[in-house]
């Protein structure tokens, strides 16, 4: 496994672990064998019917041409050929919507799989992969393995069971003869797979991970295209684009070429068994074993037949296509408490994601009574002290000491450049991750205790990018509690002042958002988010960068509706710029995961000349 | 389809040799079933074994003619369709970058590199299945037919009926089957997408702890998703039900035909086992191009989205007027530039609502999601996949839209942005920069900023007045000659994938070491080199170390000067980083802008005090210039904006 990340997901598999694996293919097999029996007998009774049509045919006109006296010798046979004739064309519609069904269901159990596998470590998986679409990779992952089983394990099985049945009938016949057939078969199921996959297996891999890499470098240069035409050097990169392109236009056409002899082979050895047929049924004919009547029945069946054997190769070829989506699914589901890729990515907490995994399964994890999580839902205190935490034992600390007193109504705002500790703050007030010294309590008790029932009560989070889904503003509103009101929506709407802009929308509240909400604003997106946190309505609000990306407009107007219609409820507002400072009971200024100055706004106005600084950028005073 | 087939390079003799191919291969099937069927009638009749093998060779040599010349004629495809692909490409990837940031902003990159790298794979595809089966279709059935016709009028008739009906019935159903899936279009993508969507928003759901509640809900979508996609298979899949059923019942019809006349000695069994035997070769070609419908319609698609990108192209092009010869167009500290009258219009962003007119080809395209699934096309043939891959149409659609636009733009209709609904980026500019300096461009989101930082790079082209450098009167600024003088860094510079001194020495490749110490030392790199393991050599951008917001800023800024260009264009430089970055950042920034001519838009008021002139954009138009004092104590529009910022929240 050497893939070099076409994304940032690539990360998870391309790092040797021992964690344990997950299978992914077998135990739905089981789960749904019944319907996959059915699949298999209309699969073989398919084909079957396509060579009884020929059989029986052959049949039919060489009895003719005896000419019997009687029409009636042929009627069988007449009646036959119609019934395969169509019989083939409705059992083959029959199975195809059989399996599609089968293996729809079966995606539906790997999607329920897949979210609660991810479902316990949500709050790390922006963390853990930082770059790249890992979720939507996982989501393709599933989808790609449907044809696991719709375009190699069902055509494979097909052929291995039609392959039992041509060599158990025709040994009722000779079973010497049978046993040639035999070979025949097995060198198209089995043998010219097998070299095909051994052959193929490497250059596959190599092309997949070629073509990952065009990808990502032709993304990188589509991105960079401004800086690419400015320096001039456009053609520089379109001539080296080209050959990485030739290299594995070379290696796909030396793929192709061997598929193309793969399929002479094959059809050469129909060929031979076409042959081996006509001497067999002409000797047994002549020797009076078989009727006459059966020469052209036997030697004609041949051709039908083998249109079950010969795309098994194929079939069997594409197993190393599946192995990368399966790689990931399995890592991901058998890494649920490895800690080993915890550690290389130097994010994640060492066990704690396994702790919390366990928390969520056992609901026991909860020691905190019901009246405790009804009171901090309506009042919490939130106190950190001498907080100390580490991502990696024996690491720097991520958060060093900090002590925090943020009684219920206290509004705090926490500064600092990127890897200062804020995001870990965060996580830990959220009781995500645990202090490794010093104690975070809400209303006396850690946060963990609270579960991950009792936190959503107590503390909602606004942050940089909150996710809006697909379905209307009111549904999406309503998520912060889904029993509310339709009124009371209306409310949160007009409290987050959506209110002017829902008015101007003919559907209102029932307007969709479409994916991720790409139709509203960024600013607007972020009400609509706002809105949902204030149905939800907890003491505790988080506010994780929330204005990055807006301008200094919106980043003014909807911090003052936050400010405003968050009146008595606590804040802890993680924030990339000052504006708004001065309405905060306490700025935190982190580095290094300390506190290296805090205070209210008029006294480090007063105090720090840096703070100074750095308000005059966001507020240049004249 | 396949009209435009001819223009493509190479074509002819590609074709004719696979005419010939086909032509040998029909003769072969012919001849593979005459033999075949001599041996059988012989045998049947009770001829000896032995005096059969010649029949029974020549059958088999037949039989491997026929597998050979399909085994050549997959390879000419093969070939023609690899260098048509390569060269459209080639063409593409050229005009992209002749098109530049904006265009390739505009279509998203995700949808250009996949259009590029799927789509050519795609349009291969497509290639390489047409035109066998194209031929086969046209050759194969003519001619097995007539040899039919001549053994026996009979079956020759139940064949000649059968095709018309088969045909016409595919094609009904697969209209049906389409339709159905269109009404059900939007149901479809919010089911497909709903899984990613939860798997998206595990993080939100979590903060709403809904997180857990949320599996019933993908539990009940999942299953709505079935029964919805199960409800258009079985229309669906009622196509190829089609093109089986009248194929195995008409050779039914032909065995059963052939029976009757035969018990009653009127016709021979060798004339008739031949035409039992070429009955399903008949139907072959047509069940082949049924089989492959999809994929090469999807193949078409793309390779119609590509042309159009390159149609766009070309059209740009035509438009730039030449550069008169001996124009002097480098930057010095006496160089002027004017611009006079400068507007821009171009179409308004699209919403995804407008993208209705193309459900059809989303449909169609949507059940060939990719090339790999090329074989499962047939099977889920109308139903939409939850791929993200947007259509390739979509592109192509655009493109033509932004033709239209343009085109009414040229016939000089004042009134046409108003009637479309879309409104200038730029409106009239009048604006007189000369020698070296620092401008600050600003205004509100919307204002113009980005669109007349990327008309001074030459990334657009101006749809109104001109621009004058040094005199000469251009179109556009797009000619390399300006393209030299200029460094460009965005909000969120490229670092491409490399060492950090390849992309410091990416406008200066071959910048000696020293060089590029001394340009990442000015950025302010020092300290981060010290503490890479690789230094200057540590790999960065995908599949190195990744940098912050601010270091990537600085990585631009150091290749800014490395490349001793007297230009700098800035689009919005800090807005997106912290406070203390950006204070930083700026520090180093303001010296190193020395002795150049620095243009620097954002919405951040704080530059503006730094800068020696101030543009004032609003709506589209320059608004007021000056310096800061010069415009605050006018009380204008830049009054106003300092205003907002001066105070905290009201």
């Amino acid at each position: 496994m050497k893939e070099q990340g076409q994304q940032g997901q690539e990360r998870l598999a391309g790092r040797e672990q021992p964690a344990r694996r997950e299978p992914w293919i077998t135990p739905y097999l089981r789960m749904y064998s019944g319907r996959f029996a059915l699949y298999l007998i209309l699969g073989v009774m398919t084909l079957l019917a396509a060579s009884m049509l020929m059989f029986t045919s052959g049949f039919l006109i060489s009895k003719s041409a005896t000419m019997p006296y009687n029409v009636l010798l042929v009627y069988v046979p007449i009646v036959g050929v119609r019934a395969f004739g169509i019989g083939r064309a409705v059992i083959h519609y029959v199975e195809r919507l059989v399996g599609h069904d089968a293996v729809l269901r079966i995606l539906s159990k790997m999607r329920v799989r897949l979210y609660r596998i991810l479902e316990p470590q949500a709050l790390f998986i922006r963390s853990r992969y930082r770059t790249g679409d890992i979720l939507g990779a996982l989501a393709d992952d599933i989808e790609q393995l449907q044809n696991v089983y719709i375009r190699t394990v069902f055509p494979s099985l097909i052929a291995l069971v039609l392959y039992a049945a041509a060599v158990i009938a025709l040994g009722f016949f000779d079973w010497t003869f049978a046993l040639l057939i035999a070979l025949y078969i097995l060198i198209l199921v089995a043998v010219l797979p097998y070299i095909s996959l051994i052959l193929t297996r490497k250059m596959d891999t190599e092309v997949k991970r070629e073509r990952n890499g065009l990808y990502q470098k032709l993304t990188d240069a589509v991105m960079g295209i401004g800086d690419w035409v400015i320096s001039g050097r456009s053609a520089d990169f379109l001539h080296e684009y080209e050959q990485d392109e030739a290299a594995v236009m070379h290696k796909e056409r030396k793929l192709r070429a061997w598929a193309r002899w793969r399929g002479l082979i094959g059809q050469l050895v129909v060929g031979l068994a076409v042959v081996s047929m006509i001497y067999w049924s002409g000797g047994q004919a002549a020797a009076g074993q078989i009727d006459y009547t059966l020469i052209a029945a036997f030697v004609l069946v041949v051709f039908p037949l083998a249109d079950a054997f010969l795309p098994v190769s194929e079939a069997v070829q594409r197993l190393p296509e599946y192995r990368e989506s399966l790689n990931r699914l399995e890592r991901i589901s058998g890494g649920g408490d490895g800690s080993g890729e915890g550690r290389a990515e130097g994010r994640r907490p060492a066990g704690s994601t396994g702790r919390k995994g366990r928390r969520s399964e056992d609901l026991g994890g909860v020691s905190v009574s019901p009246e405790a999580i009804a009171g901090a839902a309506s009042s919490a205190h939130l106190k950190l002290e001498q907080v100390r935490f580490a991502y990696v034992a024996g690491d720097s600390n991520s958060v060093d000491g900090v002590t925090l007193d943020i009684p219920q109504g206290k509004r705090v705002a926490v500064i600092g450049r990127s890897g200062a500790g804020k995001s870990t703050l965060l996580k830990l007030i959220q009781g995500a991750i645990a202090p490794a010294a010093g104690a975070i309590t809400i209303n006396g008790m850690p946060p963990a205790d609270f579960g991950d029932d009792g936190i959503p009560r107590i503390i909602s989070v606004l942050n940089q990018s909150p996710h809006l889904f697909d379905t209307t503003v009111a549904n999406n509103i309503r998520l912060g509690r889904p029993d509310a009101e339709m009124e009371e929506i209306a409310r949160a709407a007009e409290l987050a002042q959506l209110g002017g802009l829902l008015a101007g929308l003919p559907q209102g509240l029932d307007t969709p958002m479409r994916e991720t909400g790409q139709r509203f604003s960024g600013g607007e997106r972020q009400r609509v988010a706002l809105a949902r946190v204030l149905l939800q309505n907890t003491p505790v609000l988080i506010l994780d960068e929330p204005t990055v990306g807006l301008d200094p407009r919106t980043e003014r107007e909807l911090l003052s509706t936050i400010f405003q219609s968050t009146t008595g409820k606590t804040l802890v507002w993680v924030t990339h710029h000052l504006v708004g400072a001065e309405e905060m009971d306490e700025i935190i200024f982190m580095e290094h995961g300390r506190i290296l100055m805090r205070g209210t706004h008029a006294e480090l106005m007063d105090r720090e000349p840096r703070y100074r600084n750095l308000y005059h950028l966001d507020c240049p005073g004249d | 389809m396949g009209k435009g087939l001819m223009k493509y390079k190479g074509i002819k003799p590609v074709m004719i040799m696979m005419a010939g191919l086909t032509l040998i291969q029909t003769i072969a099937i012919i001849l593979q079933a005459k033999w075949l069927a001599e041996v059988i009638s012989a045998l049947f009749a009770g001829a000896k074994l032995q005096e059969q093998t010649g029949g029974i060779g020549l059958f088999l040599l037949a039989f491997m003619v026929r597998q050979g010349c399909g085994l050549l004629m997959q390879k000419t495809a093969y070939r023609f369709a690899e260098q048509t692909g390569q060269s459209l490409r080639k063409q593409v990837l050229s005009k992209l970058f002749e098109l530049g940031p904006r265009f390739a902003g505009q279509e998203g990159t995700g949808n250009l590199v996949t259009l590029v790298l799927e789509g050519v794979t795609k349009f291969r595809n497509y290639l390489e299945l047409f035109l066998p089966r194209m031929l086969a279709t046209g050759i194969t059935p003519v001619l097995v037919w007539l040899y039919v016709f001549t053994l026996n009028k009979t079956s020759a008739v139940i064949l000649l009926v059968t095709m018309p009906i088969l045909i016409i019935f595919m094609i009904l159903i697969g209209l049906a089957a389409r339709k159905q899936t269109e009404r059900q279009l939007q149901t479809y993508r919010t089911l497909s997408n709903h899984f990613v969507d939860s798997l998206r928003g595990l993080e939100t759901l979590k903060f709403l702890g809904r997180s857990k509640g949320h599996i019933d809900s993908i539990e009940r979508v999942s299953d709505s998703y079935r029964s919805a996609t199960m409800r258009t298979l079985r229309v669906a899949f009622l196509s190829s039900f089609a093109l089986d059923f009248f194929t195995m019942l008409s050779v039914a019809s032909v065995a059963v035909s052939l029976g009757l006349p035969l018990v009653q000695g009127r016709i021979e069994l060798l004339p008739a086992l031949t035409v039992l035997i070429l009955a399903p070769e008949y139907f072959l070609p047509v069940r082949m191009v049924g089989a492959d419908f999809h994929a090469t319609l999807d193949g078409k698609e793309a390779g119609e989205a590509m042309e159009s990108i390159i149609g766009a192209a070309e059209e740009e092009a035509a438009k730039v007027a030449p550069v008169p010869a001996g124009a002097d167009l480098r930057w010095t500290p006496q160089s002027t530039m004017v611009l006079r009258g400068v507007g821009l219009t171009h179409e308004a962003k699209r919403g995804p609502d407008e993208n209705a007119g193309d459900v059809a080809g989303k449909a169609e395209e949507a059940g060939a999601a990719t090339a790999d699934n090329a074989a499962m096309a047939g099977d889920l043939a109308a139903v939409p996949q939850p791929d993200g891959v947007r259509g390739s149409n979509e592109i192509e659609e655009e493109v033509k839209e932004a033709d239209i636009v343009e085109e009414a733009a040229q016939a000089g209709n004042a009134d046409y942005a108003i009637e479309a609904g879309v409104r200038p980026s730029l409106d009239g500019v009048d604006l007189e920069i000369r020698g070296m300096g620092r401008i600050g461009v600003i205004g509100e989101s919307g204002a113009g900023k980005s669109t007349l930082i990327d008309v001074l790079g030459g990334f657009l082209r101006p749809t109104a007045g001109s621009i004058e450098l040094n005199g000469t009167v251009l179109g556009d600024l797009s000619p390399v000659g300006w393209r030299e003088q200029i460094t460009y860094i965005p909000q969120k510079p490229y670092i491409f994938s490399g060492s950090l001194a390849d992309n410091i020495a990416f406008n200066k490749p071959g910048a000696s070491p020293a060089e590029v110490k001394a340009a990442a030392e000015a950025a302010g790199l020092g300290t981060l080199i010290a503490s890479l393991p690789g230094g200057l050599d540590e790999p960065i951008g995908g599949g190195g170390r990744p940098l912050s917001g601010g270091q990537e800023q600085r990585v631009a800024l150091a290749r800014a000067l490395l490349s001793e260009r007297p230009v700098i264009l800035l689009d919005e430089p800090t807005a997106h980083l912290d406070i203390e970055t950006e204070y930083e950042l700026k520090e180093t920034m303001l010296p190193l802008f020395e002795g150049k001519l620095v243009i620097l838009a954002t919405h951040r008021l704080h530059w503006m005090r730094d800068m020696d002139r101030i543009i004032v954009m609003e709506q589209g138009r320059v608004a007021e210039t000056g310096s800061h004092e010069e415009l605050m104590a006018r009380q204008g529009t830049y009054y106003q904006l300092a205003a907002l910022q001066r105070e905290g929240l009201r």
